[in-house]
């Protein structure tokens, strides 16, 4: 081999290799550097991570559980309420006695409701309200803090109203509110995010603060850059991770609110099946009665720890400065 | 720093105001006032007038509004002329009768009556009797005449304020025969100590010091937050939330007639807890105590509702700053090695689960595997009961703390000062311990009031779950017996303890941060 490739090798001319080139003043004002695109190197660096896939692959099965079951296995919690032998029959008890089935498989709750059923069901409920109450108290929260963080006449006034407000405890208005507006989904929502935006506006208006008197953004000021660009350009970029952020502490956060609010009874209402009511139904008897109080707390944890795991991945994801 | 302060409060008072207010309007005006009868027993065995004639009364003690009864107005207005025997005159009972018949508006003492009363702003309130067809009245159908005023929410707002502190006077008491009225310091005969003794005030004792948890204690000046509507009828918040309860704790003690001489008596009364007796004293009472201040509680030999939450939020505070705050420290030093993430599990795991679901798990893991009692009520040994509250509450208390401290410590941790204190030849075990952690803990005082004054407004969950008789679950007990007076007082409690401890917090921790200064020093 090795005198095979001598013999091939042939002495070149140096000058053979090289060519002249024009001077292009065109080209020679394009700078080059490596192609970057911020959301690809989000999802790059995101989808390192072997358990990010793990996790994504577990809320997968989950939303595939809370959005498609509830489709097929329509969830009545009042459906065995007459018939008392239906109540609280353990999964072996149940499957003997109703024959094998999906409805059945992990027995029966205090007014013989099937378990495996009630918690896709709930969580379809208590997913759908943390999307909602996130969604409305981040949009008017990131909004009206951006506002707030960059007005300095606003923010006089806002911190009035904000000093007042928190220094009410949050469960004291959820509570009033839903006593006063009576219960169900939407004045439930309408009590966790009528005061919630401020929270997320206050801690907002604190970061827009601190990157608007930043060198480069006077800079850009002084040299007449309109307000809307400077934001969209100049500040929301840096705070997209923060967003993030915010956005994981939000969602899981709903989720564990209305599981709490529900077991203390200031909760969505009789009507509307939930992962707190499930809980709080079957908590008087839990160590009798396990069956029928693991399930959706299980699902609940799950919901939240993904959830929150996910998103804080996402948002260190979302720092571009981990990105190199 | 004076005057910072003063703003500080009397901003504090103003939120507070607005905060009572808001809650105020929200309770008395938006939501139907008759649900405070749904549970209400005596409400539900009256029926048709007497029932109606009922809520007037509840609600003119709940404040909602004022009316005087056609009877009553009668009452007086005959007593007034034939004195006591008022009620034998035929004309007072013909009137009186009026009321049941249709052309009751005919009656003169019924026009004088609506005269008067439209005069001063009341309306005509006409409970028509109810009767069955062959004319006999039905059960509870008497008919009512009563001249009704609302009260404006605002005008209740300030009776609640005024009412809120009361400070005891040597008026007090209404006894023309106490002539010697004083308030002066005297020694406290039971410990030697000194005592606040009053004469003509409610209380004897208005400030004494005991063994008892919070050692000094006020009858002088007595905070009303409100009075209980269904759940706890008609007593006073305060009383209900800070009254012992438990056996009766009697020992071998001396009556006030007594002290100085041999002779002691097995007794429950607490002799601090002395009040006025207004009636006339018996003779053992007269044998027993040297003045008319004979009426005096029980002492009893458990903890107040308030004393359980304080109790069990104080020790899981105090553990959860021993534990979360070293813990947080490792944490920081071992980022990203095995101990920190071991750290970092536990705390998403607390901290993103919902409480209840590891609170049930630790109740359950502790009955079946430790087999500590399950609840408060049926515990054989007190001091057990105390554990899986406590753990469960420092679990979580734990975890935020250690989070907050690993958080602040890795932000100290790239500063020039420790880049400097390192390459000055330190060593890490100095530059974390004295360095870093100084800094890193100065945002963590900040809340250290906060979780204190916290443990007396008690755990929600914990306290349910273990059945503890605390006082974390008023308010929500109260919005679902519908008490709006709870709601009003815990809207007061909740919200002044969190104004002050913010207060308290940020004065804390200036006094611990010296470059923290509260006002703009003048430069040249």
């Amino acid at each position: 081999m090795a005198e095979e490739l001598n013999t091939t090798i042939q002495p070149v001319n140096e000058d053979d290799l090289f060519t002249f080139i024009d001077h292009d003043t065109i080209e020679s004002e394009k700078i080059i550097a490596p192609r970057y695109s911020y959301w690809r190197s989000v999802f790059r660096v995101f989808f390192r991570k072997k358990s990010n896939w793990v996790m994504l692959t577990l809320l997968a099965l989950l939303l595939i559980g809370t959005f498609i079951i509830p489709l097929f296995c329509p969830y009545d919690p009042h459906e065995n309420v007459t018939r008392a032998e239906y109540f609280y029959k353990s999964p072996a008890e149940a499957i003997s006695k109703f024959g094998f089935s999906l409805k059945w498989i992990l027995g029966t709750g205090n007014v013989g409701n099937s378990i495996s059923y009630g918690i896709w069901s709930s969580a379809k409920t208590s997913l759908l309200l943390a999307v909602i109450c996130s969604a409305i108290n981040m949009f008017v929260g990131i909004i009206m803090g951006a506002v707030w963080g960059y007005s300095k006449r606003i923010d006089q006034v806002m911190l009035v109203i904000h000093n007042i407000v928190a220094n009410v405890p949050y469960i004291l208005v959820i509570t009033v509110l839903v006593y006063i507006i009576g219960s169900g989904f939407w004045s439930f929502v309408f009590a966790l995010t009528i005061t919630g935006w401020l929270g997320i506006a206050f801690f907002f208006r604190t970061q827009v603060m601190i990157i608007r008197d930043r060198e480069y953004s006077l800079a850009s000021r002084c040299l007449g850059t309109p307000i809307h660009r400077v934001i969209s350009k100049n500040i929301l970029p840096f705070l997209t991770s923060v967003i993030m952020m915010l956005l994981t502490r939000e969602l899981p956060s709903y989720i564990s609110m209305e599981v709490f609010l529900s077991f203390i009874g200031v909760g969505l209402g009789a009507t509307v099946p939930s992962l707190g009511r499930m809980i709080q139904e079957a908590q008087t008897a839990f160590l009798i009665y396990p069956w029928a109080f693991w399930p959706p707390v299980v699902v609940a944890a799950m919901l939240t720890i993904i959830l929150y795991v996910l998103g804080q991945n996402l948002a260190d994801a979302s720092d571009p400065r981990t990105h190199m | 720093m004076g005057k910072y302060i003063l703003r500080r409060v009397l901003f504090a008072l103003f939120s507070l105001l607005v905060v009572v207010m808001t809650v105020m309007l929200l309770v008395y005006s938006l939501i139907d006032r008759r649900v405070i009868f749904m549970a209400d027993d005596v409400w539900n065995k009256r029926s048709n007038n007497e029932q109606a004639y009922y809520e007037y009364v509840q609600f003119q003690k709940y404040g909602y509004l004022e009316f005087v009864n056609y009877t009553n107005f009668l009452a007086q207005k005959y007593q007034a002329i034939y004195g006591d025997s008022y009620t034998k005159e035929k004309s007072f009972n013909t009137d009186r009768d009026a009321v049941q018949y249709e052309n009751w508006r005919e009656n003169a003492s019924v026009q004088e009556f609506i005269a008067t009363y439209e005069a001063k702003g009341y309306k005509v309130t006409y409970l028509e009797p109810i009767r069955y067809k062959d004319g006999r009245l039905k059960s509870g159908g008497t008919g009512f005449l009563l001249m009704t005023r609302e009260r404006s929410v605002f005008l209740r707002l300030w009776d609640y304020l005024k009412g809120l502190i009361t400070v005891e006077t040597v008026r007090d008491v209404k006894d023309p025969e106490l002539t010697d009225r004083y308030i002066r310091i005297e020694k406290d005969p039971y410990n030697g100590f000194f005592a606040l003794v009053g004469s003509g005030t409610t209380h004897k004792y208005l400030v004494y010091f005991d063994g008892r948890f919070p050692f000094m204690h006020w009858h002088w000046i007595h905070i009303n937050l409100g009075v209980s509507f269904t759940k706890y009828r008609d007593q006073e918040i305060t009383s209900v939330i800070t009254t012992p309860t438990g056996n009766l704790a009697t020992r071998l003690t001396q009556y006030p007639a007594f002290v100085g001489t041999d002779r002691y008596d097995e007794t429950a009364i607490d002799f601090y807890s002395l009040t006025y007796n207004n009636g006339t004293l018996t003779d053992q009472e007269k044998e027993l105590y040297p003045d008319k201040y004979t009426v005096g509680k029980y002492k009893r030999d458990g903890f107040s509702m308030l004393e359980n939450s304080f109790v069990i939020g104080i020790i899981a505070t105090i553990i959860a700053y021993m534990v979360g705050l070293p813990l947080g420290v490792i944490n920081a030093r071992n980022k990203d090695k095995l101990a920190d993430k071991i750290g970092m599990g536990y705390i998403i795991f607390t901290l993103s689960v919902p409480a209840l679901a590891y609170i049930f798990l630790f109740s359950a893991i502790g009955t079946k595997v430790f087999n500590l009692p399950y609840t408060f009520a049926n515990a054989q040994v007190k001091i057990l009961a105390y554990i899986l509250p406590v753990a469960s509450l420092a679990v979580r208390e734990i975890a935020g703390l250690m989070m907050w401290m690993r958080r602040f410590m890795i932000d100290q941790m790239n500063s020039d000062y420790v880049k400097f204190a390192r390459a000055e030849g330190l060593s890490e075990r100095e530059i974390f311990g004295k360095h870093i952690s100084r800094n890193a803990v100065i945002p963590i005082v900040h809340g250290i009031p906060g979780s204190i004054l916290a443990c007396l407004v008690g755990a929600i969950i914990t306290e349910r779950v273990y059945s503890v008789p605390g006082v974390g679950n008023l308010l929500t007990t109260a919005i679902n017996g519908h008490d709006n007076g709870i709601i009003v007082a815990c809207a007061m409690f909740y919200t002044s303890l969190s104004v002050i401890s913010v207060i308290l917090g940020d004065l804390l921790m200036a006094k611990f941060d010296p470059r923290i200064s509260f006002t703009t020093k003048g430069g040249r």
